[in-house]
């Protein structure tokens, strides 16, 4: 167009020819962009991951149309308009064009006004609070999302309660369990440093920011709504992924969500096995220690081969019976374990940074709350960990409660243990612990 | 590629060694006031910062050849590699850089002697050494690792003693950063000739000018941010920390403050350059010229509004949108850049020199980095890829396709004026094949990688993205190696290249119209600009090239004419 | 094209009598200002960081001060921002008076202004020793020290180069011409952007709640 303005009046039959090739250029290439946008874009799992990629695909039709166009002027210019060779003379003398100027001016400005009303509305649809949110068995309520260096743990407070009158919390660790149509609202809290919580397959993510404890951290939200995907099978399987730099190991803070095709599926293959492996501990303190000790965060930072995990920014837990004992000069390795656990920063095992988050029955963060009988058979599962055992295992039923007592003044009240009926309740104790450590 | 066909004898050499008068090498390792050593100063140790830099970057590419942790002792050990990757290219490479081309061309485009502060010049430069020594020390000691963002509380409670010398040498450089732009403003607004009228200016002028405004009113912001991070690491102050009534965000904000118009440090004098070199290379004057110079002033001050969306997923909702639109508006004084960019082009009479090449691979590749960015203001896209490969392999097409294009665009364009030879334009054009290509294929896929749910900073990822890494992997070590043509070709340039004369381009701003090098006082009278700085194809301007040609003749080889 | 009649033309051209270049001295004295001045544009933005610190702070309360935490009383900081603003104002008849060749009165007004700084700063030292530790243990305490510790080191800085200056001028260095007395000016200049940058942070340390 310049072209016809700067070298002569008339528009040359060439010139035609040429703007005819570079649209139709320009139209099978966008459409052959086009084609690729699945390819490029995970799964649309969720009902906003629609709207997201419909955005996409605006946003590739206009860059496609500005792509060709620029590259295509370029190309063009490069092939037409080199000096042939021998010729030192310079190119026409020619300053510009204000109206051709103020037309590159407002058609981008246009299309930028347009391209802002459709996010908006896009957004505003999808960010925008819906009226029943996490509902399980007609009761809305409340999932948290517990970010710690380097793993999620997820948190369903029940309308459940267990004989004691206390609400039933369930852990699933680093898997979000939902259904198809769930209107999930989670509620997200980061124990130390900035994560930012993001499922691809649903295109949503949220940043977890640090806050002040005693006013109840700085929760943030995260909305969106599973869809059935086609060819997919159910229980369908999602990564989620840490976006923000977290440390050492951000790139392993990673977690799955698991979709389940309707809320009955997720009622009688998660939620309810759950809480009755929560009514129902095993009987054994070992056995229940072992369940209760994937439940929490511990698997981010330590080694503990005989549960799988390899985590290294902690001391490894291979074989801690064997030393808890030589730890600290008259101190016995129940209570070596036992305060290492409550109260964290106590002991510092040379090597390594204080970093380890606080447990106990009246922590702030919801996901770190460990009541005495929790901490009691996580402490004798721990006790077995080793090829023998500093603690006193002859007499553990009585040894760790005393130890728990002398260090933070607790009456462990020991209802379980040594019934004798431990064996009923474990597939439901490897339901959850499978759940716990996936 | 002209060649001298005739052997040269002994005195032959003497009478060319005499013909580029240039400063004995030692006098670019002193201290020195002279702007034309001060911006050799700049280019080489930024230059030796981009290589080490880019050696960081091919041990992050090695890293990722496979999904797992093998290289790298720790996740840690990784994470402190990309921190101080990033931290070398923008404080230590791509903005001092730009100061050594501003420094070296826009007081002899303006016909100045120096610099309005020559001293002043000098000290801001000498603040680099000392604060790249500290911020690699830090690296050796015990390395920062939050990234060049440096996100507290990651940052301030859960990071060691590299980190405060990171924010000190981070502290340093902002401070040489002001000084060299309020430098580069009460020259350009001072010292241009009288004739020189402000619509008049080459363009590198007004890109320079645009920049050093963002970088005085931004940069600040830096430092109070900086301030405040150093206080916390070792005065225990508690800014960031939520425990003691602190706020994560205030960092953000500030820093972003500082750091989304330091994006526009980074690339506007590249658009400079871009001017230059499309207008002189295809011997047509610019497209637009107020423009394009109002549009850098357009995106320097549309780009101070626009810091949060960086802070997409972290910001309360309701400011995002606003954010989103200001982002937008962007686009258009871009765009208008851009085409005017191709009105230059279009009908001229193109040599393909090997900063012409250059020139428009920025803007092949600019206009993805372009599209891209767009995309990433649309809001509820971005929510989906920000923090992902995704936003790596936009700014690398910003910061590389565009502004490490430009700058070596700008190298061998001002290369004959900096050393009195020419670079060898073969080995130019092989460079800027392998560069094109290597970029294109190493950065390219990290959308789609970026797409699919890899996000950044990460040492291990998931198995299924193996093959695309390895493909970006495999490119960037044909980018790693495309360095190597451009540092040999500048070394045998500089000894053995042919003479350039005065004006081997035929361009028509001032600082052509001496000699190259030119002498210390850069001109021996006060030169007389001509009437437009890019009135190339007239007569006028064609007498005014060949009067300067004979007043410098010394038989020069002409590439611009030998095409 | 004719190269012989271009050249001509050219020439001609150059024969035009070339527009006046100022002298170096001018030029550097017009230099002198102007960077004075985008210094003092850039500088204040660190100022205004600070102020955006503070305020983006009081948002971690649900009051300022936050509950428990008496608020600074403002008497002693206006007696000072008063020291400070006549300062200035001492600082300014110093300099006008050295313009016109009263090389006593320059002294005179030069250290009063001196003086008043020095006040002004004793004040602040004073404030800042004396934040209760109630408000230390909030942002409300720890901002205000960070403002009034942060200017106290840039007043400090330049009350060392005004008794620089002072010095110099006591031994008679400094004439009325403009370039001569630049040292003076540009004191002068670099103690009114303390007092500036001194009313941003009294207005928002004090009175904005």
């Amino acid at each position: 167009m310049q072209n016809s303005r700067s070298s002569g009046p008339s528009i040359s039959p060439a010139a035609v020819v040429v703007a005819a090739v570079f649209l139709l250029v320009s139209v099978i290439g966008i459409n052959w962009f086009l084609s690729f946008v699945p390819v490029v874009l995970p799964e649309q799992a969720s009902a906003e991951s629609k709207s997201v990629d419909e955005l996409f695909y605006i946003l590739m039709i206009i860059g496609g149309v500005v792509f060709f166009l620029i590259q295509g002027m370029l190309l063009i210019s490069v092939i037409a308009f080199r000096a042939p060779p021998g010729d030192t003379g310079d190119g026409p003398t020619y300053h510009g064009n204000p109206l051709l100027e103020i037309v590159w001016t407002i058609i981008p400005a246009l299309v930028i006004v347009f391209l802002a009303v459709v996010s908006y509305n896009i957004w505003t649809q999808n960010s925008a609070p819906k009226a029943s949110v996490n509902m399980v068995d007609g009761a809305s309520i409340k999932i948290n999302v517990t970010g710690a260096r380097y793993a999620w743990t997820h948190t369903y407070a029940t309308e459940r309660f267990d004989p004691d009158g206390a609400q039933i919390i369930i852990n699933s660790g680093a898997d979000l369990h939902t259904y198809i149509g769930q209107n999930v609202d989670l509620t997200l809290q980061t124990q130390d440093v900035i994560h930012s919580y993001w499922v691809p397959a649903m295109r949503v993510k949220q940043d977890l920011l640090p806050g002040d404890p005693a006013q109840g951290g700085r929760p943030t939200q995260l909305r969106f709504t599973p869809v059935r995907v086609d060819g997919k099978t159910y229980p369908a399987e999602y990564p989620i992924v840490c976006a923000e730099l977290c440390g050492d190991g951000h790139g392993r803070m990673r977690g799955t969500v698991i979709v389940y095709e309707d809320e009955s599926r997720f009622l009688d293959q998660f939620y309810e096995p759950a809480i009755h492996a929560i009514l129902n501990p095993p009987a054994d303190p070992i056995l229940r220690g072992e369940v209760e000790i994937q439940n929490y965060i511990c698997n981010s930072c330590h080694i503990l081969d005989s549960l799988g995990w390899t985590a290294t920014t902690g001391p490894s837990l291979n074989g801690i019976a064997e030393r808890a004992g030589e730890r600290v000069p008259g101190q016995s390795a129940e209570e070596y374990i036992a305060i290492s656990i409550w109260n964290s920063g106590a002991f510092r095992v040379p090597g390594y940074d204080q970093q380890m988050a606080a447990f106990g029955p009246d922590v702030m963060e919801t996901a770190n709350i460990m009541s005495p009988e929790q901490l009691y058979s996580i402490v004798a599962y721990l006790c077995t960990q080793g090829e023998h055992s500093d603690c006193d295992m002859e007499n553990a039923s009585t040894s760790i409660p005393a130890a728990i007592q002398t260090v933070f003044g607790y009456e462990v009240d020991i209802t379980f243990g040594l019934d004798g009926d431990a064996g009923a309740e474990t597939p439901d104790a490897e339901a959850e612990s499978g759940d716990g450590s996936a | 590629m002209a060649t001298i066909a005739v052997p040269l004898g002994a005195q032959a050499e003497q009478q060319e060694a005499e013909a580029i008068r240039r400063p004995a090498l030692s006098e670019y390792l002193r201290w020195s006031v002279d702007h034309k050593i001060i911006g050799v100063q700049y280019g080489v140790s930024s230059f030796l910062f981009f290589l080490i830099g880019g050696a960081m970057a091919m041990g992050i590419r090695l890293e990722l050849w496979t999904p797992e942790l093998d290289l790298m002792v720790s996740g840690a050990a990784y994470n402190s590699l990309f921190t101080i990757h990033g931290t070398i290219m923008i404080f230590l490479f791509i903005i001092p850089m730009w100061a050594a081309f501003g420094n070296f061309v826009v007081p002899l485009q303006l016909g100045a002697k120096d610099m309005a502060f020559p001293w002043l010049n000098a000290f801001a430069f000498w603040l680099i050494p000392p604060a790249a020594i500290v911020v690699l020390l830090g690296y050796f000691v015990s390395p920062a690792e939050a990234g060049w963002t440096s996100y507290p509380p990651l940052s301030t409670l859960f990071s060691g003693d590299g980190q405060t010398l990171w924010a000190l040498g981070a502290h340093l450089l902002g401070i040489s950063s002001i000084m060299g732009s309020i430098n580069f403003i009460v020259t350009i607004l001072n010292m241009r000739p009288p004739e020189m009228t402000i619509w008049r200016m080459p363009l590198l002028c007004w890109a320079v000018l645009a920049t050093s405004i963002i970088a005085v009113m931004a940069t600040p912001f830096l430092a109070g941010a900086l301030t405040l991070l150093l206080l916390d690491r070792v005065a225990g102050t508690t800014f960031f920390d939520a425990a003691g009534g602190g706020d994560v965000l205030l960092w953000q904000n500030i820093f972003w403050f500082y750091s989304h118009p330091a994006v526009y440090i980074m690339v506007l004098p590249g658009m400079g350059v871009l001017s230059e070199v499309l207008s002189i290379h295809s011997r047509k004057p610019v497209f637009g010229y107020r423009m394009v110079g109002l549009s850098s002033m357009g995106i320097a001050f549309v780009g101070f509004t626009v810091w949060a969306h960086h802070m997409f997923t972290s910001l309360q909702p309701e400011l995002r949108i606003p954010f989103m639109i200001t982002t937008m508006i962007i686009a258009v004084p871009t765009g208008i850049k851009m085409f005017s960019w191709l009105g230059t082009i279009w009908g001229g009479k193109i040599r393909f020199t090997s900063a012409m090449l250059f020139a428009l691979g920025f803007l092949s590749l600019f206009v993805i980095g372009g599209i891209t960015g767009v995309m990433l203001a649309a809001l509820p896209f971005d929510i989906h890829v920000h923090d992902t490969y995704f936003v790596v392999s936009h700014f690398h097409f910003v910061l590389f396709g565009g502004s490490v294009f430009a700058i070596y665009a700008a190298l061998y364009h001002w290369f004959p004026k900096v050393t009195g030879r020419m670079m060898n334009e073969r080995l130019g054009v092989i460079h800027f094949f392998f560069t094109y290509f290597g970029f294109l294929f190493t950065f390219f896929p990290m959308h789609i990688v970026g797409m699919l749910g890899m996000p950044r900073r990460v040492a291990v990822y998931a198995e299924g993205f193996q093959a695309w890494n390895q493909l970006i992997s495999l490119s960037a070590f044909v980018l790693g190696f495309s360095t190597f043509i451009v540092v040999y070709n500048v070394i045998k340039s500089y000894y053995h290249g042919p003479i350039a004369g005065a004006n081997p381009w035929r361009a028509l701003t001032l600082e052509w119209q001496t000699t190259s090098p030119p002498p210390p006082t850069n001109f021996v009278d006060d030169p007389i600009p001509f009437e437009e700085p890019y009135g190339y194809g007239t007569e006028a301007s064609a007498a005014y090239l060949d009067a300067v040609d004979e007043a410098f003749s010394r038989g020069a080889p002409n590439p611009a004419s030998g095409h | 094209m004719s190269g012989e009649r271009a050249m001509t033309s050219y020439l001609d051209r150059r024969e035009k009598p070339k527009l006046a270049r100022p002298s170096d001295a001018d030029m550097r004295l017009k230099n002198n200002r102007l960077g004075m001045t985008i210094f003092q544009a850039s500088w204040v933005m660190v100022f205004l960081a600070l102020i955006v610190v503070n305020w983006q702070l009081r948002f971690s309360y649900k009051a300022w001060p936050p509950a428990g935490v008496a608020p600074f009383d403002p008497l002693l900081p206006s007696a000072a921002t008063a020291a400070l603003l006549l300062s200035s104002l001492l600082a300014r008849r110093g300099l006008a008076s050295l313009r016109s060749g009263r090389s006593s009165a320059f002294l005179m007004h030069w250290r009063g202004a001196m003086v008043l700084g020095i006040a002004f700063m004793s004040i602040i030292v004073y404030e800042f020793a004396s934040v209760s530790e109630a408000a230390m243990a909030t942002q409300y305490g720890l901002t205000m020290r960070l403002m009034t510790g942060f200017h106290f080191a840039h007043a400090l800085a330049i009350l060392a180069v005004m008794t620089h200056v002072y010095r110099k001028g006591g031994r008679g260095m400094y004439r009325g011409d403009e370039h001569d007395s630049w040292a003076v000016e540009g004191t002068a200049k670099l103690w009114y952007f303390v007092t500036l940058a001194w009313l941003l942070f009294y207005i928002v340390l004090y009175w904005i709640r």
